[in-house]
């Protein structure tokens, strides 16, 4: 990977709540085919750092760089015409609409005069909810009729929506059975194989250790080590909790 | 689906959908019981033309409480738009379609400065649109000088007043109006049968034809003796005719625009939406925008139908729009409701007014009524809901 432009960049990153420090002079980089995983203990900033590349919070200081080039991610739809997609923790869906008008939320197909293609909508969310092998009675069915676990297939449904480049995942396995967490890393392994660059964020080591290529260890807000893959449990247990 | 789920779908799903309608149809046969006077055709006539201007705000106000906010002035609203279209024309005795203008662009400005507090500074819709009631108000009494400002006269008092009747001649009966009826049932008919062929072909279950046919011939049925009875009377009237342009124009823009599916997205879960890339700010500026632009056209339709401005025009407008969105099915927590819905809910209200005004019932006891038909209608929505997701 050494020598190449990595896709997203984070220099020196550090975002301040009044007096707290979520962030401290973070670096990060994810290329493409690359899965990133992100841990660290409960406040250690992974939701920080997940929000700022998302476009939800802005940098305190510090610089982020998609592609080499400097950017600034003001908000969520210009993070979304960069081409990075997230997930958030808590399941953000809207419970009054149905599966497709969620899956497209926010990046809709417009027709003429600004009006909704919803026939294009409903074939393309079938076919990748199909392609995700995610089982939903209808795509038309309202998600307050869904399960938490459907619920979360169709936000995973989400991200591929739009051609991004990268993925931001929040804890995307906390509300799901096992049978669910595997299909959803199974997922993860096939977005590095369409090239893109995933930043995986998770409490689960075992998860973690089993789909990313890289973890990188976050504590009180600052780096505190790089592990590859291979790394033994103890030795990143150690790194996210100072043992070390 | 097997026997006991059709039974189940009917009880839950279809009589939230369908139970304002049946109450809708119970109220007027009721009222049809009661005095024979009420379905008549001056009298059906009379309905249309009395509640136009509620329908009206009632079409901007369901969005509004889609979107999970409420606007409180549209009652001052629409007596400042009124009051200024009556400076202009009846004071200033410039045409009336400069009237028009100006009410519509006095609207527009309000809906601006509405949206601005709401969506730019954050401040609750509630708040910043019950300063709004008492400011333009204010701004209507120091446009009137606290006088009634009177006739309009002419095409401006047309407006809400006038008939197109003859056009197409006939003999005792309008054919021009029963025209268009015709053209209104057809077009319903092929909508709800593309919807059902739509349905069929995604494999979801639809009601068995004899079902879907006999709900066709009722509505055009209906909707026929309806156009009969204005036909008979004074024919088509002109303020329908802009109602029911509105009515399809928001339906389009409510279901099947990205602007529609944002205002629903931002009533349903407003952190889900803007995590997801919608511009909750500009969502909530332009439905305040559209609302004031509504209340100025019903603050048209008021002042052309009173033929002249008061002060105190209005008064209480908004109580009876946001009731109509409630009894029309929409959430008190926001993301669900339609423009559909929030007409049958106005037209209950209308015509429990009405009717209880032919029987001569007092106006206390007419308040009265319509309180706790809007206390019960809530409650049966939410008695629904509670029951379809124990069934569920």
């Amino acid at each position: 990977m050494r020598g190449r432009t990595p896709l997203l960049a984070l220099r020196q990153v550090s975002r301040y709540f009044g007096a707290v420090e979520a962030l401290v002079d973070v670096d990060l980089e994810v290329h493409a085919h690359e899965v990133v995983a992100l841990v660290g203990d409960n406040g250690a900033g992974k939701s920080t750092l997940a929000k700022v590349v998302a476009g939800v919070l802005s940098p305190s200081s510090g610089q982020v760089e998609v592609d080499g080039e400097p950017v600034t991610i003001s908000s969520p739809s210009v993070a979304n015409q960069l081409g990075v997609a997230s997930v958030f923790q808590d399941l953000a869906v809207c419970e009054n609409l149905d599966v497709t008008a969620n899956v497209f939320l926010g990046q809709e197909l417009r027709g003429r005069a600004g009006l909704l293609r919803d026939g294009e909508m409903e074939t393309e969310t079938r076919a990748l909810l199909e392609h995700l092998t995610i089982r939903i009675p209808s795509v038309r069915t309202p998600l307050r009729h869904l399960s938490a676990g459907q619920r979360q297939a169709v936000v995973i449904a989400r991200t591929l929506i739009g051609q991004p480049r990268i993925v931001v995942l929040d804890e995307p396995t906390a509300a799901l059975s096992v049978a669910q967490t595997a299909e959803v890393l199974t997922h993860i392994q096939r977005l590095r194989e369409l090239g893109l660059g995933v930043i995986l964020i998770s409490h689960n080591l075992n998860d973690v250790r089993a789909v990313s290529d890289r973890i990188e260890v976050l504590r009180h807000g600052r780096n505190n080590g790089s592990f590859p893959a291979s790394a033994t449990h103890e030795e990143i247990l150690a790194a996210i909790t100072g043992a070390a | 689906m097997n026997a006991i789920d059709s039974v189940r779908d009917i009880l839950t799903r279809n009589m939230r959908q369908s139970g304002i309608v049946i109450a809708f149809v119970a109220i007027v046969v009721l009222f049809a019981a009661l005095n024979p006077n009420f379905l008549s055709p001056t009298n059906l006539t009379n309905i249309v033309l009395q509640y136009s201007y509620i329908l009206i705000l009632a079409i901007g106000m369901v969005m509004i409480i889609v979107a999970g906010q409420i606007d409180l002035s549209v009652g001052s609203v629409v007596a400042l738009t009124g009051a200024v279209s009556a400076v202009v024309v009846v004071r200033q005795g410039l045409p009336w379609y400069v009237g028009v203008l100006a009410a519509l662009f006095v609207g527009l400005l309000v809906g601006i400065w509405q949206g601005f507090w709401v969506a730019y500074v954050g401040i609750p819709g509630f708040i910043v649109t019950l300063a709004g009631m008492l400011l333009f108000r204010g701004l209507t009494f120091l446009v009137l000088d606290n006088k009634s400002l009177s006739p309009f006269g002419g095409t401006y008092y047309d407006i809400a007043n006038g008939f197109l009747n003859g056009l197409l001649g006939g003999n005792g009966f309008d054919v021009f109006t029963l025209v268009i009826f015709g053209i209104a049932v057809a077009g319903y008919a092929v909508s709800q049968w593309r919807t059902r062929q739509g349905k069929i072909a995604y494999q979801q279950t639809v009601e068995s034809m004899p079902l879907f046919v006999a709900k066709l011939v009722a509505v055009a049925v209906v909707v026929m003796w309806f156009g009969y009875q204005l036909s008979i009377s004074r024919g088509l009237p002109i303020v329908l005719i802009i109602l029911a342009v509105l009515i399809i124009a928001y339906t389009l823009v409510t279901q099947k625009s990205v602007f529609g599916r944002h205002v629903y997205a931002v009533g349903g879960n407003r952190h889900a939406a803007e995590l997801s890339g919608v511009k909750v700010r500009k969502v909530n500026f332009w439905i305040f925008v559209n609302m004031g632009v509504l209340a100025s056209v019903a603050g048209v339709v008021y002042s052309s139908r009173m033929n002249g401005a008061q002060p105190g025009a209005g008064n209480m407008f908004e109580l009876d729009a946001i009731a109509a969105c409630f009894i029309g099915g929409a959430s008190t927590t926001g993301g669900v409701g339609r423009v559909g819905g929030a007409m049958i809910g106005g037209l209950i209200m209308a015509v429990m007014s009405n009717g209880m005004q032919l029987m001569g019932v007092p106006q206390s006891m007419q308040q009265v009524v319509k309180g706790l038909v809007l206390l019960l209608a809530v409650a049966f929505d939410i008695y629904n809901k509670r029951r379809a997701s124990v069934l569920r």
